[in-house]
């Protein structure tokens, strides 16, 4: 059957305008998502390996990693839990975290609570000025020191 | 023109002038009949969405409890106050703080509004919840009311995001620790989680970008939203008929006049025909000295309950923010949550569940509770029951309610009272 020419107008006007608030509803979510964000960096240097004498575990909270010294192998575990994102304590037994109630051993590995994943350890390097560098973009195997 | 019409001298208009800016503003004069109570609500725009008149059952305090109108009256309390406060808040993680200290230190009254603030959003948040369990245990979620249902638990969740957002602004410890867990529980909805999480912190870490955005949500976007849900929330109450009542609260209509009453369009309409607003009325046509009716007139009886329980609710508002100064935590410490971290007491129930697991107790579990309130109506349509206190028409669904009710609660205690430090369990004695 024929479209006459009003039926087809008004198809048109009703796409066109129903069109047009899905569009700019949708251009209001690409407005508000940021193109571009402020974090802290996730390269950096965090001293000289003499501050971390052997058998040390140090929490590093500004950084959210926390520094194990086993004679001369060194890690960064990561701090902030796996589960909702709250920073870990040192506790006798490793981690644990004060909002729900997750426990880590001292290598991450979850022990007990709701944390779904072990806690991430950070690639670790010697850089040329002699100086530990922690990279928190590079997730590396839980247990693999850096050997000094 | 004519001079048959005499315009009054000016002397006169003066002296008039305070009578007829009155009659202007008010088309009425204190009723002292019945003609002239039906029009003081007829005429006036507030007290327009009022009917002229109401049922008497609506009018029982112990059927409603008053509990719809205190949630209104506080969240009118919630309006003017938290503009107040806007005068000296500014959403900044470096100020948030001092100003919070500066409204408790140096600004007139600024202790008390804040007080009133928080009491009031804490007491809307239980207010609206007993509302709802008004509602279901008296059956009124039944048709025709069932969309009014559905708006009501939106406006639930939206009191309970007003409430979230609102308790971030002060940038103390239970704001950052609520951030970081209450978007890290948006980050588990499947699919679109990560990406809502990442708009409601405008980043990828907890600062300034998610502060403002809470800041925003809490005092432009959710108003907006719960306020256009109020009105047709409001409107809806006299669309289905007034609040709910008992079948035999109303006496029954004579018998050449009952055919319409159930039929909401009657038969008789003639979709070619031009009609005014009478003609799509439902019911029966004319009551008019025809049926004792059980209804009063709102002037006075329905506005002075009104303005009883507003005045009531006022009063305990003040009270409670006079006696009780709300909790401000140590400024933000990003390197270390309070331990325990606890969130307000009706959110408990839910960290409570987030202790078991992220997806279950932030996402699925609320989630399908949500959604089995939304459905309610639509699975429960027997007719019977409605308009009575825990109806035994009602037993099951009455039953599966006040558990769903109880399990919330008892994590909600064990949230505040069994839970130390790490989140570990310990015992209050």
């Amino acid at each position: 059957m024929a479209v006459s020419r009003r039926r087809m107008l008004a198809w048109i006007t009703g796409t066109g305008l129903v069109g047009s608030g899905v569009l700019s509803a949708i251009s209001n979510f690409v407005f508000i998502k940021p193109r571009a964000t402020y974090g802290q960096p996730q390269r950096f240097s965090i001293g000289k390996p003499d501050d971390y004498p052997a058998g040390t575990r140090i929490a590093l909270d500004a950084r959210r990693i926390c520094v194990v010294r086993e004679g001369n192998r060194i890690a960064a575990v990561s701090t902030t839990c796996t589960h909702l994102g709250c920073i870990v304590g040192l506790a006798d037994t490793g981690f644990a975290c004060p909002c729900h109630g997750s426990r880590f051993d001292s290598d991450g590995t979850v022990t007990g609570g709701p944390a779904p994943r072990p806690l991430p350890w950070y690639k670790i390097t010697l850089a040329p000025n002699g100086e530990i560098e922690v990279d928190k973009d590079t997730e590396i195997t839980p247990g693999s020191y850096l050997t000094l | 023109m004519s001079k048959e019409t005499a315009s009054p001298s000016l002397l006169t208009a003066v002296k008039e002038l305070p009578g007829n800016v009155w009659k202007s503003l008010f088309r009425n004069p204190l009723p002292t009949n019945d003609l002239e109570r039906s029009s003081t609500s007829f005429t006036n725009f507030f007290l327009h969405i009022h009917p002229v008149k109401v049922h008497k059952n609506t009018l029982r305090p112990s059927y409603t409890l008053g509990l719809g109108l205190i949630s209104f009256f506080l969240f009118m309390i919630l309006v003017v106050t938290g503009i107040l406060l806007m005068f000296y808040y500014v959403p900044s993680t470096t100020q948030a703080y001092d100003r919070m200290l500066d409204l408790r230190g140096s600004v007139a009254f600024g202790t008390i509004l804040r007080n009133m603030h928080r009491w009031s959003a804490h007491g809307m948040v239980a207010v609206v919840v007993m509302h709802l369990c008004r509602v279901f245990l008296t059956g009124s979620y039944k048709k025709p009311r069932e969309f009014n249902w559905v708006l009501g638990v939106v406006l639930l969740l939206l009191t309970l995001l007003m409430s979230f957002t609102g308790y971030l602004l002060p940038w103390d410890q239970l704001a950052f620790w609520a951030i970081t867990v209450g978007t890290a529980i948006a980050g588990y909805a499947p699919i679109v989680g990560k990406d809502i999480q990442f708009l409601l912190m405008g980043g990828s870490t907890v600062g300034q970008e998610a502060l403002l955005r809470f800041y925003v949500l809490h005092v432009a976007v959710l108003p907006a939203v719960l306020t256009l849900s109020i009105a047709i929330h409001f409107w809806r109450i006299r669309k289905d008929g007034g609040l709910s009542r008992p079948a035999d609260a109303d006496p029954t209509p004579p018998m050449e006049m009952a055919g319409s009453a159930a039929d909401p369009r009657p038969s008789t309409l003639d979709g070619k025909k031009t009609y005014g607003l009478q003609g799509l009325v439902r019911g029966p046509l004319t009551k008019v000295n025809n049926i004792p009716d059980n209804t009063v007139f709102s002037w006075p009886n329905l506005f002075m309950s009104e303005l009883f329980v507003f005045v009531m609710t006022l009063a305990v508002v003040l009270v409670l923010a006079l006696l009780f100064n709300a909790p401000l935590e140590e400024p933000v410490n990003v390197m270390h949550p309070p331990n325990p971290a606890k969130a307000p007491w009706y959110f408990l129930g839910l960290q409570e569940m987030v202790s078991y697991s992220a997806f279950w107790g932030g996402i699925g579990v609320p989630g399908i509770f949500v959604g089995l309130l939304l459905l309610t109506p639509y699975l429960d349509r027997s007719p019977k029951g409605v308009g009575k206190w825990f109806s035994r028409d009602r037993l099951l669904a009455n039953t599966i309610f006040l558990t769903f009710l109880l399990a919330n609660v008892i994590f909600v205690i064990i949230g505040t009272f069994f839970r130390g430090p790490n989140w570990a369990f310990v015992t209050p004695w």
